[in-house]
């Protein structure tokens, strides 16, 4: 006997669920920092009861929304906040216009595999005042923002170059995302190390941007169009009975919720049952005791910080689960909601602020903490941790990978760095 | 499949008891809640039963009113177990933030309505404002700070009123949690606290809205104590509550640090039944279900607001397991005839029948799944609000319900 009851048995655009409890503006990490965004009850559901479609959009405020999720995951009615704002911001973004550098911004899997070809240059011009200067003023990308580097080689050419592992091991899909492929390609090498320690062969089907940046300026269409693409790239792979995991949970809440809950996209359903976030995968071996790997100890302080798009997916905190499988190593999680980052949020000139705000209550905890080092599955939340912590901030399975066993060529853990904790006194408020 | 000792269903008060009770004992608990629980809503201070006379002893007076109410939840808990499940709650709040009762009974504590009201256990942030007069205490609010209406609270108490404006210009309309978070920091509370001396007339009692904090209440207090020289204290508003979030925050971090597994934002939307006992319940995040399996289950999901208990035009129902509800009568017996009236509407104490066990049991009283049990609001026959009984059904409910799931 099964029974039913889904909270979400109403349209996306059906404000009246809310009774305007305000538990979300308890979560809500903009109006926490400002009171130019009004908080999630009054920019989604209350003000989603005066729209029209066929009236002008008046929410100037609805970009500071950062789609983070939180307000979803706290209301106790089930009201589809973060749609709402999403579908107003798409309606005022659509009306407006979008700005030359929002269009560059969430296309750079454009442009990413030939910024690593030429790295050692696109980083000399990414670190270059001027040019920072000029993208500032003709812009509006923060020059206060360090923008990430490329490598060379990408993560899929490093894996490309590999010899082929087909030993009649379990297959195991890999979705490394862009910024893994362009600008943090360890994250997809220790994947890779961690699968194959447990006694998996890994493939990299072929693969596009996720299209979460485009969610974020409300560009559906786009969203939609980045989302069919995967669907189809990805779809082969798990008709053979192939699981994929992820290591971004930002691209993983977009693949396995998203392009179903949202965006409606046929095929979805059946790629989502087939994908797992790579921490919670691993977890589930060891908790079924059919894990290959074990861990060396590791006798170190560590914060765990649980990013937004984690929250979600709904499957707990896995990688804080797996990191206490490792002897010795104390990890311990960051009793604080979203790093302010935000994804392309804070590289904007004019959210950089905000973002900053958010981020001070993230590096206070952190400093009260006293860890070693941090380690968060978001790849916007590790540079921003970096920037507010000075510490050495990693993505869990890097570590894990360091203290396989058998780690193969891997660094042994003595070998990661550990900077001293440097933090920056809070200034003024910026907000003013 | 994965597999736990304990799924515990709500993330209110009563949940979270359950679970962190189950954790400390042991068991491997998934707690799940559609939402944050009502805690964070109304969360201040722990009232246990309202109708016990300030400076009356507790233990002594509730056996007797318990003993006149053999349907009520604490028939089922006692005295014993709702002051062991309270002795758990406070061992969560360490000092300098901790819970205490004044004296041995209720204290009457100021309102965000200018009201007094009793209640049991208080946070360390409200001791103070059991002990004020009229005459000594001077109520602040806050300028821009829509939530607290300092004039009205101070014109019902009858003290004196002021408003001063917060430390950083430009920050006015901020909300509860905005204010809150500011006064962690040092440097702002002192700003806070050197407008109000500025107001100060020789008051002795200064009363705050409940902002003072979320990672550092009690070091507030006492940096404002040190720059007013009055005794501080919070008085409870709209919602949230920030007191209330630091309850929950406090739950949260502690089982969790216990390895129990947190899943808040989908619904418990299935349950598998066999042979009288629930063997998994499905959790909805489209596109996808999963599953999740125990041994045993807690359903601690509120009534109305939490989605426990739904009603329609004829019928209350709980729509997980699908549990006999007791409802008062006909739909037209539900409301009394005012929605402001003093006493308890009938549908107040529609809920869950359970035996001693906190088994659901059907009307004739047999229990009709053996390895489920109810615990806080969700439970018939209380008026929790009315009795000002709330959080103290709650905390023996979901303490009780947690030993007996693991000692059958």
């Amino acid at each position: 006997m099964t029974q039913e009851n889904d909270k979400r048995i109403f349209p996306r655009t059906f404000p009246d669920v809310c009774v305007r409890c305000a538990t979300c503006m308890a979560a809500c990490p903009v109006s926490r920092v400002t009171p130019r965004f009004p908080g999630p009850k009054q920019a989604g559901p209350g003000a989603q009861r005066f729209r029209s479609a066929a009236e002008a959009s008046v929410d100037d405020w609805i970009e500071l929304c950062t789609s983070c999720r939180l307000c979803d995951t706290v209301c106790p009615a089930g009201v589809p906040i973060s749609d709402l704002n999403l579908a107003a911001k798409a309606k005022f973004l659509d009306e407006r216009g979008r700005t030359l550098r929002d269009w560059f911004l969430v296309r750079s899997d454009l442009f990413g595999e030939l910024a690593s070809r030429y790295a050692g240059k696109v980083n000399r011009l990414l670190e270059n005042r001027v040019f920072r200067r000029l993208l500032d003023a003709l812009f509006g990308i923060d020059r206060r923002r360090d923008l990430p580097a490329y490598e060379t080689p990408t993560f899929r050419e490093w894996f490309g170059a590999r010899p082929a592992t087909e030993d009649g091991r379990p297959r195991i899909g890999y979705f490394h995302g862009c910024f893994t492929n362009t600008n943090e390609t360890d994250v997809g090498k220790a994947a890779v190390a961690l699968l194959e320690a447990h006694g998996f062969s890994v493939v990299v089907p072929p693969q596009r941007c996720c299209g979460i940046p485009r969610l974020g300026v409300g560009d559906l269409r786009g969203a939609r169009e980045m989302g069919k693409r995967n669907i189809g790239l990805l779809l082969p792979t798990v008709r053979e009975g192939t699981d994929i995991v992820f290591t971004s949970t930002s691209c993983g809440l977009m693949l396995r919720h998203e392009y179903g809950r949202l965006l409606e996209l046929p095929g979805a359903g059946e790629i989502a049952e087939r994908l797992f976030d790579l921490c919670d995968f691993l977890l589930g071996l060891h908790r079924e005791g059919k894990a290959a790997a074990r861990f060396r100890p590791l006798p170190m302080k560590a914060a765990y910080f649980a990013p937004c798009h984690l929250r979600p997916l709904g499957i707990g905190l896995p990688a804080l689960e797996l990191l206490r499988l490792v002897p010795d190593l104390d990890v311990r999680l960051v009793e604080t909601e979203c790093c302010g980052l935000a994804g392309l949020y804070g590289f904007r000139k004019e959210k950089y602020d905000i973002a900053e705000e958010i981020g001070r209550d993230l590096a206070a905890e952190i400093a009260r903490m006293k860890p070693e080092l941090v380690l968060t599955e978001c790849e916007g939340c590790r540079m921003q941790l970096r920037r507010l912590t000075g510490l050495t901030v990693l993505h869990p399975v890097q570590l894990l990978r360091n203290v396989l066993e058998d780690h193969g060529d891997f660094p042994r853990a003595e070998e990661l760095p550990i900077p001293q904790l440097d933090l920056q006194p809070p200034g003024t408020h910026p907000l003013q | 499949m994965k597999r736990w000792d304990l799924i515990v269903v709500g993330m209110g008060l009563a949940g979270l008891t359950a679970a962190r009770t189950a954790a400390g004992m042991g068991a491997k608990v998934l707690i799940i809640g559609r939402g944050m629980g009502s805690v964070a809503l109304f969360g201040n201070s722990v009232d246990v039963l309202g109708e016990v006379k300030p400076g009356t002893d507790m233990a002594e007076s509730i056996g007797a009113w318990i003993a006149a109410r053999p349907e009520h939840p604490y028939a089922r808990t006692g005295w014993k177990v709702i002051a062991a499940a309270l002795d758990e709650f406070r061992a969560l709040f360490p000092p300098p933030y901790s819970f205490e009762t004044a004296g041995a009974g209720n204290s009457l504590v100021p309102t965000g309505a200018g009201t007094l009201r009793p209640t049991y256990l208080l946070p360390a942030t409200m001791a103070a404002g059991a002990a004020m007069t009229r005459e000594e205490t001077l109520i602040v609010g806050l300028r821009g700070f829509k939530d607290f209406q300092g004039d009205t609270v101070s014109l019902h108490l009858g003290c004196r009123g002021t408003a001063v404006s917060l430390p950083r210009y430009g920050l006015e309309g901020l909300t509860a949690q905005g204010i809150a978070r500011l006064m962690d920091e040092e440097s702002f509370r002192d700003g806070l606290g050197e407008a109000i001396r500025g107001q100060m007339a020789g008051e002795r009692f200064i009363g705050l809205p409940a902002v003072l904090g979320l990672k550092d209440p009690a070091g507030a207090l006492k940096g404002l104590e040190a720059l007013t020289g009055a005794r501080v204290f919070e008085i409870p508003m709209l919602p949230p509550s920030i007191p209330g979030v630091r309850i929950f925050h406090r739950f949260r971090e502690d089982l969790i640090a216990r390895g129990a597994t947190f899943l808040m934002g989908n619904p418990a939307t299935g349950v598998s039944i066999k042979d009288g006992r629930c063997e998994g319940i499905a959790v909805h995040n489209p596109p996808l279900k999963t599953e999740y399996r125990a041994d045993q289950y807690i359903l601690a999901a509120g009534r109305f607001l939490g989605g426990g208990l739904q009603a329609d035009m004829e019928r209350i129902a709980e729509p997980l397991f699908d549990l006999p509800v007791f409802q008062p009568g006909e739909r037209g017996e539900w409301f009394g005839e005012r929605f402001f009236q003093p006493e308890a509407h009938p549908i107040h104490s529609a809920g869950i029948v359970t035996d001693a066990d906190l088994r659901p049991v059907d009307e004739r009283g047999k229990v009709v799944l053996a390895n489920v049990r109810a615990a806080g609001t969700i439970l018939a026959h209380h008026q929790a609000v009315e009795e000002k009984a709330r959080e103290g059904i709650a905390i023996a409910t979901g303490y009780l319900a947690a030993k007996r799931a693991l000692t059958q």
